[in-house]
């Protein structure tokens, strides 16, 4: 049985170590209200500023740039280590992989609809943010749970 | 499901480790399908049975809850 949509395994370091780069960034722009580190440049918006369904000023808009440096070190970092090939993949290992998919996704879910009772404002955009990866995070944290729990029976 | 593959195991003097070799999975495989957590495809039960020079009907058997 053939895998698709999966990386080669090489990826998977590569991944590890952009992931942790990019979380450690992460942390410390979400402590510091996204103003540290910080490098502001002038960047090209798709949307005309404001809002995604209101806007009404010029193209460019200045962003600290460490913001998206974070967003795409966490995403690609993630995405390479979890879909990454394993050493031996067999129909076992998928079933494992599909069903920690589903169980992710539904914490996820979970944990955005504690969130929405329970934060507000500020706050809940802070959580927003985090949310952004937590389905990511929360697979490969199980995915490899399941894989250790099977090698040390 | 049921399956005998312990029994052929035994029969065939092979260990979980040769037997997954044989059929191109993990030893967590094989030790998935004996303890019944897992069904496997169709190819793979056929890769089996060819292993044990058996029937696939002979090795896996239903069950009624199936």
């Amino acid at each position: 049985m053939k895998t698709r949509y999966l990386l080669p395994k090489s990826f998977k370091k590569i991944g590890w170590i952009l992931l942790i780069i990019g979380f450690v960034l992460g942390i410390v722009l979400l402590i510091n209200d996204f103003e540290y580190p910080s490098f502001e440049v002038k960047v090209y918006s798709i949307i005309k500023g404001g809002a995604l369904f209101n806007s009404d000023k010029s193209h460019f808009i200045k962003t600290n740039i460490f913001i998206e440096i974070a967003i795409y070190l966490i995403t690609i970092g993630g995405l390479f280590v979890a879909f990454s090939k394993e050493k031996i993949e067999d129909e076992y290992i998928q079933k494992i992989r599909v069903e920690s998919l589903v169980w992710a996704t539904i914490v996820n879910y979970i944990l955005l609809l504690i969130a929405t009772i329970l934060l507000y404002d500020f706050a809940f955009l802070d959580f927003m943010t985090i949310n952004m990866f937590t389905v990511l995070i929360l697979f490969i944290f199980k995915f490899n749970l399941e894989l250790y729990k099977l090698k040390n029976r | 499901m049921k399956n005998t593959l312990k029994i052929d195991r035994a029969i065939h003097n092979l260990t979980q480790q040769q037997l997954s070799e044989k059929v191109h999975v993990t030893r967590q495989t094989i030790n998935a399908l004996e303890k019944g957590k897992f069904v496997p495809s169709t190819v793979l039960a056929l890769k089996i049975a060819k292993v044990f020079n058996k029937k696939v009907e002979d090795i896996f058997t239903l069950e009624d809850t199936d």
